[in-house]
C-alpha cells in the first residue's frame, strides 16, 4: 500500500498549523475602538494632556509661585507669551508664568476628574449591585433613597459643604463624590436585576456561597463593561462640576489652581488686552473634555453587543 | 391621574422636608457660627445675638421653628450678615431677574434644539445634518462659565454691540448673552437627544404605513413622528433645568445680573447660612416641582404609562 507521499505532507502541514482563534468579545471590542477614528483621536489628546500634567514641569523656566517682577505691573506689554524670557504662555495678573500654573492647574483637574470618578464607581457598583442582588424591600428603600437624594440641587449642597467645613481638597473630592455616584448605582442595579436570575449565580447560590462574596466575585466582574463606559463620561463631568466651582471662587484655594479658576481670572482680565491667560487654560480645559467624551462615545459603541 | 399626582406630591413633600432638616443640621455642624469675626466679640454680645435669632433654643426647637415660619408665612428668617434685610427680601430682589432669563433660555434651548434635531433627521447625511451634529458636538465642551467670557470678548470688546453686564428689565439688550450663555450647552444635548430618537421613530413601520398610505411628508413627521420622538426630550428636560439653575449662579456673578445666583455666592463668601440655606430650599422646591410636572406630561404624551 501506497502512500501518497504529497497527501500525507500536506496533512501535516494541516495538523501543525495554529487552530483558528475564537474571538473573545474583549478582543472584537478593542478591534471596533481601534477602528474608530473619533476615538483614537480623543485617546491621543488624553495621553498628550496626561504626559503634559506629569512632565511638564520638566520644561518649566520658572516655578508656579515665583513673581516675575521685570513684567509686574506692565503685563499686558511684557508678559506676553514669549519664548526668549521662559514665560511660554506670557504670565498671570500678578506676574506668575501661567506655563507653570497651567501644567499644576492640569494637575489638579484631572485629579478631581480620575478621583471623583473613581469614588462614584465604586460607591456606585457596591451600592447599585446590593441592591439588585438583594432585591425586595431592601432594593425599593435604597433607591427610593437615590431619588430623594437625586432631586436635590446638588450644586448648592456642595457649595454649602464646602463653606461649611472648609475649602480643602479632600473636601472637595468627598463633596463631589458624594453626590456622583446617585446615577452610576441606577445603572448598575438595571443590569444587575438582569444578571442575577442567570445560571451561574443561581449554581453559586446552590453551593452555598455567601452574597457578599456572590456580589464581588460574579456580579461585579460582569458589570465591568458597562462601569467602564460610564466612568470615562463621568470624568469630565466631574472636571466640569470643579471647574464652575473654582470658577465662582469657592473651589481650590492659592498657590493651588485648576483650570476653572484660570479661566476665571482669565477671564477677568481680558479687558486689559490679556487675551492669553483665558485661551490657554481654555485650550486645555476644551480639549481634555472632547478627548473625554470621544473616548466614551467610542467605548460604548465598541462594547455595546446591540450595535453589531 | 388624580391619584397619580397626589402620590408624586406625598414623595415629594417629606423630600423637601428633609432637605430642610439636612441643612439645618449641616449649618449646626459646621465649625464657627454666623457670628464669629476675627476680632471676636465679646461672649455677652454674642449670647444676645443667639437669643435674638433663637438660636440658643435645641436644636429640634429651632427647626421646627424654622419649617414653621416657611410654612405658615414663607418667612425664611432673618440675614445673619445684614440685619436690616430678612432672605425673604433678598429673594424677592433677585428672583424675577433669575426666572426672566432662566425662562428665555430654557424655551430658546427647547425650540432651537428641538429644529435642530429635527433638521438633522429628517435630511440624514445631508450638509445640514452633519452642521447640527458639529454643533452640538463644539457646544458640549462650552459650559455656561466658558461661554460667558467668549460671549463678552465677541460682542462687547471686539465688536460692542451689546452691553457687557448689568441688567434691565425694560432694555432687552442687556437679556441677550445670559440667555444665550445659559441655554447654548442644553441646547446642544437637546439637538442630540431629538436626532437620535428622530432617526428611530422614522424608521419605525407607523411611519412607513402612513407614508405609503399616501400622507403627505409634512404631515407625517408632525403629526405621527414628532409626539413619539419627543418622548427622550421630555424625560430630559428635569435634569436641564436643574443645570439651568445652577448655572444661573455663573450666569449672575459673570453678567452682574443681580439674580439669586449673586446672593447665594455673596452669602457662601460671608458665610451667611440664612441665605444660604433660603436659596437651597427655593431651588430644592422648585425643582421638585417642575419635576412633577415633567412627569405628568410625560404620562400624559406616552399612552404606554400606567399610573
Amino acid at each position: 500500500m501506497v502512500i501518497e507521499e504529497q497527501k500525507m505532507q500536506s496533512l501535516a502541514a494541516r495538523l501543525s498549523e495554529d487552530e483558528v482563534k475564537g474571538r473573545s468579545p474583549w478582543a472584537d471590542a478593542r478591534k471596533r475602538f481601534l477602528r474608530n477614528k473619533a476615538a483614537m483621536a480623543g485617546l491621543i489628546i488624553l495621553i498628550l494632556v496626561t504626559l503634559f500634567a506629569l512632565l511638564g514641569d520638566q520644561f518649566a523656566a520658572w516655578s508656579n509661585d515665583e513673581l516675575d517682577f521685570t513684567v509686574m505691573g506692565q503685563v499686558a506689554t511684557m508678559g506676553q507669551p514669549s519664548l526668549e524670557n521662559g514665560h511660554y504662555f506670557g504670565t498671570d495678573d500678578l506676574g506668575r508664568d501661567l506655563y507653570a500654573r497651567t501644567v499644576q492647574g492640569t494637575q489638579i483637574s484631572l485629579m478631581v476628574g480620575i478621583v471623583g470618578a473613581a469614588i462614584a464607581v465604586i460607591v456606585g457598583t457596591l451600592y447599585g449591585a446590593t441592591a439588585g442582588y438583594v432585591g425586595g424591600r431592601t432594593d425599593q428603600i435604597m433607591m427610593r433613597a437615590v431619588d430623594i437624594l437625586m432631586s436635590i440641587p446638588y450644586m448648592f449642597v456642595l457649595i454649602l459643604l464646602l463653606v461649611m467645613f472648609g475649602r480643602s481638597m479632600s473636601m472637595l473630592f468627598l463633596g463631589i463624590g458624594l453626590i456622583s455616584w446617585l446615577d452610576m448605582s441606577r445603572i448598575v442595579r438595571g443590569q444587575t436585576l438582569s444578571l442575577k436570575n442567570r445560571e451561574f449565580i443561581e449554581a453559586a447560590r446552590a453551593t452555598g456561597v455567601p452574597t457578599w462574596k456572590i456580589i464581588m466575585r460574579h456580579i461585579v466582574p460582569n458589570l465591568l463593561g458597562v462601569v467602564a463606559v460610564y466612568a470615562t463620561l463621568l470624568v469630565p463631568l466631574m472636571i466640569l462640576t470643579e471647574s464652575f466651582i473654582s470658577f465662582l471662587g469657592l473651589g481650590v484655594q492659592e498657590p493651588l489652581t485648576s483650570w476653572g479658576a484660570l479661566i476665571s481670572e482669565g477671564a477677568g482680565t481680558m479687558n486689559y488686552g490679556t487675551l492669553w491667560q483665558l485661551l490657554f487654560p481654555l485650550f486645555f480645559f476644551c480639549i481634555t473634555l472632547f478627548g473625554f467624551f470621544f473616548v466614551g462615545d467610542g467605548l460604548r459603541d465598541a462594547l455595546d453587543p446591540k450595535d453589531r | 391621574m388624580f391619584a397619580y399626582i397626589m402620590r408624586r406630591l406625598a414623595v415629594a413633600i417629606p423630600t423637601l422636608l428633609l432637605l430642610i432638616v439636612f441643612s439645618f443640621v449641616l449649618m449646626h455642624l459646621a465649625p464657627g457660627g454666623p457670628f464669629t469675626q476675627e476680632r471676636a466679640l465679646p461672649p455677652q454680645v454674642i449670647a444676645n445675638l443667639n437669643a435674638k435669632y433663637g438660636l440658643d433654643e435645641p436644636l429640634w426647637r429651632q427647626i421646627i421653628n424654622y419649617i414653621w415660619g416657611i410654612v405658615a408665612h414663607f418667612d425664611f428668617g432673618p440675614s445673619f450678615v445684614y440685619p436690616d434685610r430678612t432672605v425673604n427680601q433678598l429673594i424677592a430682589a433677585g428672583f424675577p431677574v433669575t426666572l426672566t432669563y432662566g425662562t428665555l433660555s430654557f424655551i430658546a434651548a427647547v425650540v432651537v434644539g428641538v429644529a435642530l434635531g429635527v433638521v438633522a433627521a429628517i435630511w440624514h447625511n445631508s450638509f445640514l445634518d452633519y452642521l447640527a451634529v458639529g454643533i452640538s458636538i463644539g457646544a458640549q465642551v462650552l459650559p455656561n462659565f466658558v461661554m460667558a467670557p467668549i460671549l463678552v470678548l465677541v460682542f462687547t470688546l471686539w465688536y460692542r454691540l451689546l452691553p457687557g453686564g448689568g441688567w434691565s428689565f425694560s432694555n432687552p439688550d442687556f437679556w441677550i448673552m445670559p440667555v444665550i450663555a445659559l441655554g447654548t450647552s442644553y441646547m446642544a444635548s437637546i439637538a442630540r437627544i431629538t436626532r437620535s430618537s428622530m432617526l428611530e421613530v422614522l424608521g419605525s413601520n407607523h411611519i412607513r404605513t402612513a407614508r405609503a398610505k399616501g400622507m403627505p411628508e409634512h404631515r407625517v413627521i408632525l403629526r405621527h413622528a414628532l409626539k413619539p420622538a419627543m418622548l427622550p426630550v421630555i424625560s430630559y428636560l428635569g435634569p436641564v433645568f436643574v443645570s439651568m439653575i445652577t448655572g444661573s449662579v455663573v450666569i449672575d456673578v459673570y453678567f452682574s445680573t443681580g439674580g439669586i445666583g449673586k446672593a447665594f455666592v455673596d452669602s457662601a463668601l460671608n458665610r451667611d447660612y440664612a441665605v444660604m440655606m433660603g436659596v437651597t430650599i427655593l431651588v430644592g422646591a422648585l425643582t421638585i416641582l417642575f419635576n412633577l410636572v415633567v412627569d405628568i406630561l410625560y404620562a400624559w404624551i406616552d399612552p404606554k404609562i400606567r399610573y
